[in-house]
């Protein structure tokens, strides 16, 4: 795929979940861009090959996770100036999903896999506003460079 | 790749790895890892084309958190 149909199509997917919380189809790719459906999906299936932490649902055209945002719901429950629509990949893209949202105040509400007790971030343009408890920590068991063997389980 | 109370309840808890300590990070030091243009700018219309131009800014800022730990190092051996 061209480097501006790759960039077109990113931005457009990411650009509906930051509007609606959920992925759009590939069928809203090619009315977006006024190509053949089956063109709409040889572009989504070229983008998430793209080695982007992003991914299909297995054996389907249906996105299940574009970073920082997951279209399956996790732990991870996203609120932005108070609505909550949105859900995040993992722990790690929960406190990138700020930069999704400009100028707002972004919640990460979660529970702690440990305990099952609940923690919250709020976040705004990259800034802490408020940790509860303080002293909360990011844990990833594999070494950055494996990440991409397998992302939904790293 | 998930977020605990605090660094004991990553410790305590089932999933964690021992030998693995270097994956834990601080609430302040995921946040800076995840705050170069690599994040930072997905929301630019021409992100993916650009995307080389923000890896060594990402990995630059993994060797500054980890204290240059291998656990977090990208680049290739």
């Amino acid at each position: 795929m061209a480097a501006d149909h790759l960039d077109e199509t990113y931005h457009f997917i990411i650009s509906v979940f930051v509007e609606r919380g959920q992925a759009p189809h590939f069928t809203e790719i090619a009315a977006r861009f006024g190509i053949p459906v089956e063109e709409g999906k040889r572009r989504l299936h070229e983008l998430m090959a793209a080695r982007l932490p992003n991914w299909l649902f297995p054996e389907t055209d249906l996105i299940a996770s574009f970073a920082p945002f997951n279209n399956l719901p996790t732990q991870y429950r996203i609120s932005v100036d108070g609505e909550h629509k949105w859900f995040a990949q993992c722990g790690l893209e929960s406190l990138a999903m700020s930069w999704m949202f400009p100028g707002k105040r972004v919640t990460v509400n979660a529970p702690c896999l440990d305990c099952g007790e609940p923690l919250r971030v709020d976040i705004l343009d990259g800034e802490i506003k408020q940790a509860d408890p303080g002293d909360i920590h990011f844990y990833v068991d594999l070494p950055i460079k494996k990440w991409y063997g397998n992302l939904p389980f790293a | 790749m998930n977020l605990f109370r605090s660094k004991e309840h990553v410790k305590k808890w089932s999933g964690f790895k021992p030998g693995t300590e270097a994956g834990i990070l601080t609430l302040a030091d995921a946040l800076r890892v995840m705050s170069t243009p690599r994040h930072r700018n997905r929301l630019r219309p021409d992100y993916v084309s650009r995307l080389p131009e923000t890896v060594p800014a990402f990995v630059q800022r993994l060797l500054e958190v980890s204290g240059n730990s291998p656990f977090w190092d990208l680049r290739p051996d």
